[in-house]
């Protein structure tokens, strides 16, 4: 193979197209990876949001100052309430629908909440498919901790994989931030937050 | 693929070659039920360790060392008792152990009372809405905690609700973890 | 000499097929270790491995009335609920029967439900050979999900290579919406309705949902 000088040359010329084409796929890869991040986009509000295997409407937040939904909150706390109307998009009953929503730029005093049915209190019961239930996210708050009148809440959305790379069954994976959706925060007096939508 | 390729290589004798390979294809024979066994080796011990599957017939009367105690059949009971489903009876089992190993949380893990008929078909423990224990006898989860030490006899029981026409032959059985696969099955008492 | 090349060529080609063959048609490893399920239809008795059982009855509702803790409640669904009465009954020993599920005409699976909590009738049904016992399984489902609809009961929930019985609902009569021909605006499960016949003449459609 290599005992002429013409092959010899040849050969220097595949390989080095070869080493160019490397070097230019990897640099286009870098260059698209120094770009700014784009910050996930604002969601609209009042809109409904396909994020997974979820299909959200958030509704109204407020933040409450009693016992919310069946939710008991320590003394000195508040509540933060987000009510959202979630359908299951998924061919089968689930409940994985803790991180959908997490209030941003807020000190929490539990990052997970408690999660509601607002129909009857029962807490973090399975959603069925096609079904939409309202949903009541209640985070426990400082008592002093300052709410703004309009707050954002990031939604996290998760993709579908129909065969994962370890057995081979369908499930959710790789969460990600699909955006925000702001809403004004109402402050609930105390005896008026058990009334529900 | 071989039968292709092993002629480009030059062989000096192409009868040793002959012959070890023969003896790979041998010693695949005996080392892949091997790995077999190997691997499944915990999976089976583990199954064995979880289910009553070899019985040790018990005359009434007599006492085994069994888990760390010695068992007896105190007495077979049963009757119309308490509320039953249609076509049912209440039956109570219980037994005398003597502790020897006072490790019953060790010795007594999964322990399980059960009567068997002639057929195998198995009952647990249930819980009748009128009937309870005789006084002094406890079941099995609780005497795991009475803290009994060694010398101690105490009385295990527990009710069971089977179908009449099971009555006339079962046989109470013990099942317990350190000694599984093998459990008791104890003759009933004489009538 | 070119015999040789092309012979291994045909090796290699023969092996990439197979094994491209292999794996398109390799079934899900879902597929592999799913429940083996055992067809059976409405009052008729359901072989399943550890377990025999018969669906005696289904009935629809709007409301379910239930006793919690002592306390009355009131509950309501986005779309009907679905108790099935099941005659059950162990085979070889003593077994629990826990999980329900309601597979829809497309295949969708309702769960059973998880907001009644506690009580007697409710999964995991404890049963016994020889001894039969009524259990329920109570759904929540769209009304367009009755139809064509399979009741799924299993000993639990996640039973690889265990039987599943598999009761087609042909008995539920539905109407020509689709929707069963007979809901009950309420259904308490502290005293079942004792006659079975058309007792709601109320309106169809989504349930009119009132707060408790």
């Amino acid at each position: 193979m290599f005992n002429t000088a013409r092959s010899k040359i040849q050969t220097w010329i595949t390989a080095g197209a070869g080493t160019i084409a490397a070097l230019f796929v990897a640099g286009v890869m870098g260059a698209f990876g120094a770009l700014p991040a784009h910050a996930p986009p604002q969601l609209p509000p009042g809109a409904a949001i396909d994020a997974g295997r979820w299909r959200v409407q958030p509704v109204r937040a407020y933040v409450s100052h009693a016992k919310v939904y069946g939710v008991l909150l320590k003394p000195g706390q508040k509540a933060l309430v987000l009510e959202a109307d979630m359908t299951n998009r998924t061919a089968q009953s689930d409940k994985a629908y803790f991180d959908v929503f997490e209030p941003e730029g807020l000190t929490l005093a539990d990052r997970q909440p408690m999660i509601a049915l607002t129909r009857d209190s029962t807490l973090t019961p399975e959603l069925h498919p096609g079904m939409t239930e309202r949903m009541a996210y209640v985070w426990a708050l400082a008592g002093d901790a300052a709410v703004p009148s309009s707050l954002g809440f990031g939604v996290t959305s998760e993709i579908f994989k129909p065969r994962d790379n370890l057995y081979g069954m369908p499930g959710w994976f790789n969460p990600y931030r699909l955006g925000t959706v702001t809403l004004p925060v109402a402050d609930m007096p105390a005896t008026d937050t058990e009334g529900g939508s | 693929m071989t039968a292709v390729s092993t002629d480009a290589e030059p062989s000096a004798d192409p009868q040793a070659e002959k012959k070890w390979r023969r003896r790979g294809l041998l010693a695949l024979a005996v080392l892949l039920p091997l790995t077999l066994a190997e691997t499944s080796f915990d999976s089976v011990r583990e199954w064995l360790r979880g289910e009553d599957l070899i019985a040790r017939d018990i005359a009434f009367g007599q006492s085994v060392p069994f888990g760390g105690g010695s068992w007896k059949l105190a007495d077979l009971r049963g009757g119309k008792a308490g509320r039953l489903p249609e076509g049912a009876f209440a039956v109570i089992a219980t037994f005398t152990v003597t502790i020897r190993d006072p490790d019953l949380q060790k010795q007594w893990l999964g322990c399980k009372l059960m009567l068997i008929d002639a057929a195998g078909h198995r009952w647990l423990p249930d819980i009748i809405a009128g009937v309870g224990l005789p006084d002094g006898v406890m079941n099995c989860a609780s005497a795991i905690f009475s803290g009994a030490k060694p010398g101690d006899t105490i009385t295990v029981g527990d009710t069971f609700i089977i179908p009449q026409d099971a009555v006339k032959t079962i046989r109470p059985a013990v099942g317990l973890g350190s000694e599984r696969p093998w459990y008791l099955r104890f003759q009933r008492p004489p009538k | 000499m070119k015999i040789r090349v092309l012979g291994n060529l045909a090796i290699l080609a023969a092996t990439v097929a197979l094994s491209y063959g292999m794996q398109v048609t390799k079934p899900h490893y879902a597929d592999l270790t799913a429940p083996l399920p055992v067809d059976g239809a409405m009052g008729k008795r359901v072989h399943a491995r550890s377990f025999d059982v018969r669906l005696e009855k289904v009935v629809f509702a709007r409301q379910l009335k239930t006793n919690q803790f002592g306390q009355e409640k009131l509950l309501t669904t986005s779309g009907l609920w679905a108790v099935a009465t099941t005659s059950l009954t162990a085979t070889d020993a003593s077994t629990t029967v826990a999980d329900g599920t309601w597979q829809g005409p497309t295949d969708l699976r309702y769960n059973q439900t998880e907001r009644l909590g506690y009580r007697q009738d409710m999964p995991p049904h404890g049963v016994d050979p020889g001894l039969g016992k009524l259990g329920l399984f109570v759904f929540e489902v769209p009304p367009d999900q009755i139809r064509g609809a399979k009741l799924l009961i299993a000993a639990r929930r996640f039973g690889p290579l265990d039987a599943q019985a598999r009761i087609s609902l042909d008995g539920v009569r539905t109407g020509p919406d689709g929707q069963p021909a007979d809901i009950l605006p309420q259904y308490d499960l502290d005293a079942p309705p004792r006659d079975q016949g058309p007792q709601d003449q109320g309106p169809q459609g989504p349930a009119q949902e009132t707060r408790p």
